[in-house]
């Protein structure tokens, strides 16, 4: 009840006015973010408050794998040791010949005094979520700043690119994925060599960019980084022609690719640290 | 519910929930699980602006959802804007949704869930990329599906029965 003093109908704001003073808000704040990057410092907070969570409630998804890879059946494990042995023996021989090629490279680069690739240097990452946003893919792991990733570094698994380092954490950093919308590669097709561009679309999809209508290209050829950036190293796999049509519009090809990384299944990757003289995306 | 209020208890359940919510979204989602994850965060603060006007508002509201934006490595301020205009119609509509049973209640909450993704898809449109697909309404579905479980369990909890009409 309104007491003396106090007008009867004083209140705070109506629910509209503070609504709309709260969209402005969030107006200015998806501005300043997406436009000058300013809210980084937030983001780097909400890092290293949620890392300790995300570590624990990664625990339970760990426990239960450990304990259905204890009750795998014990042939399928000597199976499986054979099959590896057997990989192992046949890339030490490759190893071998890569050296002996490596070698040789080194020593003709040195005559012909080109500039020497950007050295490779390893970081194991572990998945450690995958991000629900509909409108870029990327997946967020478990190796930061702190362990030398930085933004713009390629990542890569067993089978092939998985994305680019976009966003550094002190220890945790975000993969924007390959296939995200606009993520932009430059590749070349592993069997006429012809350079392109293969640009992400979403749902797991790329597309090669800019292709002649009159290229020889065709399904099941295999798209490797072609290095010409200095980004991503040259001769990763990055995906593989699934579909090609022409279309009466455009002059040029319309070449879809699925990626070769297995984005949807990973569990651990690789981020690359080249020599410092990588340009940023 | 909304009669016990103001008590000590009542501010920790609040609380406990809305981490709750928190942490269910940060569980490592994966495939179609994720395509499918109900915003828990969003039921949370909505369940507790209709239930507890007072304590819940704009504010915590938009803070949780930074949060969420951060979660999804989304641009700042798109959830958040999303959970303003579900706050703010849950705050229109609030003494009708009040008197609904679970199903109802949950039917009624839908276009508001669909209005803030809704929003979502908006502002990620307009800020970030045109979005892939519909998929991201998916969710929406989830979502009111929680709420009507949500419902339910309050309702068995304070005792009322699952036949009871409110």
């Amino acid at each position: 009840m309104a007491t003396p003093g106090q007008l009867m109908f004083a209140r705070g704001l109506g629910p509209t006015a503070r609504l709309l003073i709260w969209l402005l808000i969030g107006v200015s704040c998806v501005v300043v973010d997406s436009r000058y990057h300013a809210l980084d410092g937030l983001r780097i907070g909400f890092s290293l408050l949620l890392r300790p969570v995300r570590e624990v409630l990664n625990a339970p998804g760990e426990v239960a794998s450990e304990l259905g890879g204890f009750f795998t059946r014990h042939r399928l494990l000597q199976k499986e040791r054979d099959a590896l042995l057997a990989e192992r023996t046949r890339l030490l021989a490759g190893m071998n010949e890569a050296r002996e090629l490596a070698r040789e490279n080194a020593e003709l680069r040195a005559l012909m005094q080109l500039q020497a690739r950007p050295g490779q240097q390893v970081v194991h990452a572990a998945l450690l979520y995958q991000g629900h946003d509909w409108f870029a893919q990327r997946i967020t792991v478990d190796q930061g700043a702190s362990s030398g990733v930085r933004s713009g570094l390629p990542v890569v698994d067993a089978s092939g690119l998985v994305g680019q380092v976009s966003r550094v954490y002190p220890q945790s950093s975000e993969v924007t994925q390959v296939s995200s919308p606009e993520q932009l590669t430059p590749v070349f097709v592993e069997r006429t060599g012809q350079r392109g561009l293969a640009a992400g679309i979403g749902q797991g999809r790329l597309e090669l960019r800019y292709m002649p209508a009159q290229t020889d290209i065709r399904p099941g050829d295999r798209l490797l980084t072609s290095g010409i950036d200095r980004v991503y190293p040259a001769g990763i796999p990055v995906g593989q022609v699934s579909r090609v049509s022409r279309s009466q519009a455009s002059p040029y090809l319309r070449v879809e690719c699925l990626p070769l990384a297995g984005i949807d299944r990973l569990r651990a990757v690789l981020v690359l640290i080249a020599a410092p003289q990588v340009t940023k995306p | 519910m909304s009669t016990a209020s103001q008590t000590p208890a009542s501010w920790r359940r609040l609380l406990g929930t809305l981490t709750l919510a928190v942490l269910l979204e940060q569980l490592p989602w994966s495939g179609w699980m994720l395509a499918i994850r109900p915003d828990f965060v969003l039921v949370g603060v909505l369940f507790w602006v209709l239930h507890q006007p007072a304590r819940i508002g704009f504010g915590t509201a938009f803070f949780l959802g930074l949060l969420v934006d951060f979660q999804d490595g989304a641009v700042f301020g798109q959830h958040a804007m999303a959970y303003m205009i579900g706050v703010y119609l849950v705050l229109f509509l609030r003494l009708r949704l009040l008197q609904f049973d679970p199903a109802r209640q949950a039917a009624q909450l839908f276009p508001i869930l669909l209005a803030a993704q809704l929003v979502v898809l908006l502002v990620g449109w307009i800020a970030v990329n045109p979005p892939s697909g519909l998929a991201m309404l998916l969710p929406v579905f989830s979502s009111t599906l929680l709420w009507y479980l949500i419902a339910l369990f309050m309702r068995v909890w304070h005792g009322k029965g699952l036949r009871d009409r409110a």
